[in-house]
């Protein structure tokens, strides 16, 4: 068993575009577990019941933003460990640092090519 | 790819209507930060999406577009009327660049220069200059040993709640603020405030004494639940609480990644340098594996079942079930499913045979003679009524609300008072009103065509319309509403009104008209739609081209609708269609005339009757009124008018149908029988004779036989003036 076949991803989007090109490159890498949310309140809830490993979230989202769930994840004693990759078209000092602050594991700079995304993953996770 | 790219490209099409959305309700100062951020983030998922898709000119476009739009977030630059203008036309270059993307037109770069060189002014700086700082950031490797990670930022953490709060209307009342309740609750930890708006009412229902606001709140303490409590001691009894430890009944355990021996140890980080954004490693370029999956991927989004099989090594059964079949789709607040039209379509013509198909089971039914109570006559009342609930269900999936029409209009007023130079507001209502989809479409351009004549003929120019006394804005309403089992769609402005000494002299002077032709004002309004006329003294780039307000009412005709002006000089003008709800179905009445059957949409029928000697009044050579309850409404002989026979010579004991006209006046119409009242399909006539005058349409009855749907409207119009039934016609009813 590889680590693509075990790894646990959910992509959280509010775009169905965005949700639909990561899952692609996501499944492209090969990984075998992929869920998706259209918000961070629904991936909290949906993390609740289907735990991962990986979160990819978008930056822009109605409700809570990509960091105000990373927040909610770290201060969540049962999701505090989990991986945060960070999708965002703006990548300025603010958001950056703060994600670090928070417990950021790696971001993507948007549009990204999927081998970009595989080289941040593989950044948090190591090989997939 | 090409199935995501389809489906940014209908994305877009959401986006860009909430953008619009939001951006008028900023002009009308009705916007909260929510709103700025909703039309923020529209921008930015556009510009997202384009990237991804490498639409280079959308991005560079949407690009600026948004940095304006953060400003304006961060109340770095103030909304102001001017700068809401340039957005709007920010909104419309948008549009147009998703519609070239879309087409692959290319893109000419001067339709957006002048804007981008606004926003440049308005921001004080250029894209160029608008350089990205490199921002540092180490990756942070995740330890796969899970719980815990080597790399965690947060100290030992404490426990956390979740807290609902739902006040109740008392808690208002005696003069409590969950503002400060929620600042109380900040005092004890770090905290996550979700207001749940939802079951906030319309503006129009809102009550100013009834709270519908629920609070749902992640606080992070260590002061334990009883200092929560205290914070909520005051309004005890007055709201609803539920305070719950965010600890899950089980532990929440990921499953252990089991690797085969034969693969390296995990995890392997890689050294941080190459982690390059911008550039991706060679390396990592060839680990790229294409998707394998097949193209026809049924949800883009959606992984294959097999993805949700259990790891091996699940944890606890009870928590680590299978996740539920579904993806982020099922979850959206609005559940919708895009179906191509064509689908739709097929439903609809099935729809259409299965009525076609019953009214014959009918015919059938009637000739066997079979008792009333029989259990194939009751069987057949239910199989009728289903076939009618099915119709207006299809129906319902074709109808669309008006709102994306009326929201192209918008920009229509913009670009075309800005043309002339007029200040110009369009007031929108009833946009929620749906209409089937091809009237939609087959709407935008007489409506453009009117909204531009209102815009350039209605309105008087900004100095005349102050001279004489009204605002300097101008103002055009487009409004949409059901009545009476049809659409009206009205377009008003409070200009001038229809100068109809001028129009009647240009009338005469293009010889539309005899001189000495008396003409009432309706009359004269009706001018308008004649082909050729043109009242606008210079051909101007808007309107006046003379092919204007005839091709208008012929796009309407075409729609089965009518269309009619209502006038006040020095008021305005209101153009007002009238349109079917469907171009599919109707209920209607089914008459004979001359042994012919006929079809009478049920609508327009106000009552029937049978005419005594004493109701008939002669008014002249075969012209006749009816006395219906001390008003005279004049009697038009159907058979005579369609040509079947020559006109009868004695109507009393004859069958007629009062028809209500779009002007609220009535007429009767003689028919010889009432045979059934039904639904019928609707066969349009359209495109194999063109339009005839006073038929709608045609309809295949129970027997097979085709029979015509009438306009009743628009025969009584055309009797009035006298025309003779066309050739056309008699060959259709030949």
């Amino acid at each position: 068993m590889a680590l693509r076949d075990q790894l646990r991803t959910i992509v959280v989007d509010d775009m169905s575009t965005s949700r639909g090109l990561i899952t692609q490159a996501l499944e492209g890498f090969g990984l075998q577990q992929i869920e998706t949310a259209v918000d961070g309140q629904s991936a909290l809830h949906k993390i609740a019941t289907w735990p991962v490993h990986l979160v990819i979230s978008d930056m822009n989202m109605p409700g809570m933003n990509g960091l105000q769930l990373l927040h909610s994840l770290r201060t969540t004693p049962q999701t505090k460990g989990v991986g945060f990759l960070l999708i965002t078209g703006k990548a300025d000092r603010e958001i950056i640092e703060y994600g670090k602050k928070l417990g950021m594991n790696n971001f993507v700079k948007k549009p990204f090519q999927p081998d970009q995304l595989r080289v941040a993953i593989e950044a948090i996770v190591g090989r997939l | 790819m090409a199935e995501i790219k389809a489906s940014f490209f209908i994305e877009c099409d959401e986006l860009l209507e909430s953008l619009q959305d939001g951006l008028q309700l900023m002009d009308d100062g009705e916007a909260d930060s929510e709103t700025v951020n909703v039309v923020f983030r529209a921008v930015h998922s556009i510009k997202g999406g384009a990237g991804a898709f490498g639409l280079d000119d959308l991005v560079k476009f949407a690009h600026r577009f948004e940095t304006a739009m953060d400003d304006v977030r961060s109340d770095k630059l103030e909304a102001t009327h001017d700068v809401l203008k340039l957005f709007f036309q920010c909104g419309d270059i948008l549009a147009d660049l998703v519609r070239e993307a879309r087409d692959d037109s290319p893109h000419d770069p001067s339709s957006t220069a002048q804007v981008l060189n606004e926003i440049d002014a308005l921001l004080g700086s250029s894209a160029e200059e608008e350089a990205e700082e490199e921002v540092e950031f180490q990756p942070m490797t995740l330890s796969l040993d899970l719980p815990g990670i080597d790399a965690d930022p947060t100290p030992a953490s404490e426990p956390s709640y979740t807290i609902v709060f739902e006040p109740e209307n008392e808690l208002y009342n005696l003069g409590n603020e969950p503002l400060f309740l929620l600042r109380a609750l900040r005092e004890l930890g770090d905290m996550i405030v979700t207001c749940e708006t939802v079951s906030l009412p319309d503006l129009d229902q809102l009550s100013v004494e009834t709270g519908t606001m629920v609070w749902t709140i992640q606080l992070t303490t260590s002061e334990g639940e009883g200092a929560i409590k205290e914070v909520f001691d005051f309004v005890d009894g007055i709201c609803r609480l539920e305070i719950t430890e965010n600890t899950p009944p089980t532990a929440y355990l990921l499953p252990d990644i089991d690797l085969a021996p034969e693969l390296p140890p995990l995890p392997m980080p890689p050294a941080a340098e190459n982690l390059s954004l911008e550039a991706p490693s060679a390396a990592a370029e060839n680990t790229f594996l294409p998707p394998q999956l097949p193209e026809a991927q049924p949800s883009p989004s959606g992984p294959p079942p097999a993805t949700y099989s259990k790891p091996k090594q699940a944890a606890p059964a009870p928590v680590n079930k299978p996740a539920p079949k579904t993806s982020g789709g099922a979850t959206t607040p609005r559940a919708t499913v895009r179906v191509d039209l064509h689908r739709i379509d097929r439903l609809v013509n099935l729809v259409g045979e299965i009525v076609i198909n019953q009214a014959m089971l009918t015919q059938s039914v009637e000739e066997a003679g079979l008792p009333p109570n029989s259990t194939v006559r009751t069987g057949l009342e239910e199989f009728l009524q289903l076939t009618r609930d099915i119709q207006e269900s299809v129906m319902m999936i074709r109808a669309q609300p008006v709102k994306s029409l009326f929201q192209r209009m918008s920009r229509i007023v913009r670009e075309s008072s800005a043309d002339i130079g007029k200040d110009v507001r369009l007031k929108t209502e009833g946009e929620n009103t749906e209409v089937d989809k091809t009237v939609i479409e087959r709407l935008a351009d007489p409506l453009t065509h009117m909204i531009r004549n209102a815009v350039d003929h209605g309105l008087e120019s900004n100095a005349e319309r102050e001279a004489s006394g009204k605002s300097a804005t101008g103002n055009v309403h487009l409004t949409a509403m059901h009545r009476s089992g049809r659409v009206v769609i009205e377009v008003s402005d409070d200009g001038a009104g229809i100068n109809r000494e001028k129009v009647h002299q240009i009338a005469v002077e293009k010889g539309l008209v005899p001189p000495d032709l008396q003409l009432t004002d309706t009359e004269i309004d009706n001018l308008l739609f004649l082909p050729g006329f043109s009242t606008a003294k210079e051909v101007s780039n808007l309107s006046g081209r003379g092919v204007g307000m005839d091709v208008v009412r012929s796009a309407i005709q075409a729609l089965g609708g009518r269309i009619s002006i209502t006038s006040e000089r020095g008021k305005g003008t209101t153009f007002s269609i009238s349109l079917p709800l469907t171009l599919a179905v109707l209920d209607g009445m089914i008459i004979s005339v001359a042994k012919e059957t006929l079809v009478v949409p049920l609508n327009s029928i106000l009552e029937t009757l049978t005419l005594t000697p004493s109701d008939l009044l002669e008014f002249g050579p075969e012209t006749h009124v009816v006395n219906i309850r001390n008003t005279f409404v004049p009697l038009l002989d159907l058979g005579a008018e369609l040509g079947y026979r020559e006109p009868l010579s004695d109507y009393s004991g004859t069958v007629v149908l009062l028809i209500m006209q779009e002007d609220g006046s009535r007429a009767a119409v003689v028919v010889d029988a009432i045979e059934d009242q039904r639904q019928v399909v609707i066969k349009g006539l359209q495109d194999s004779y063109g339009r005839v005058p006073g038929i709608a349409a045609a309809t295949i009855l129970g027997d097979g036989k085709i029979a015509l749907i009438l306009d009743p409207v628009d025969l009584i119009t055309q009797s009035s003036g006298r025309t003779r039934p066309s050739s056309n016609l008699e060959k259709i009813a030949g």
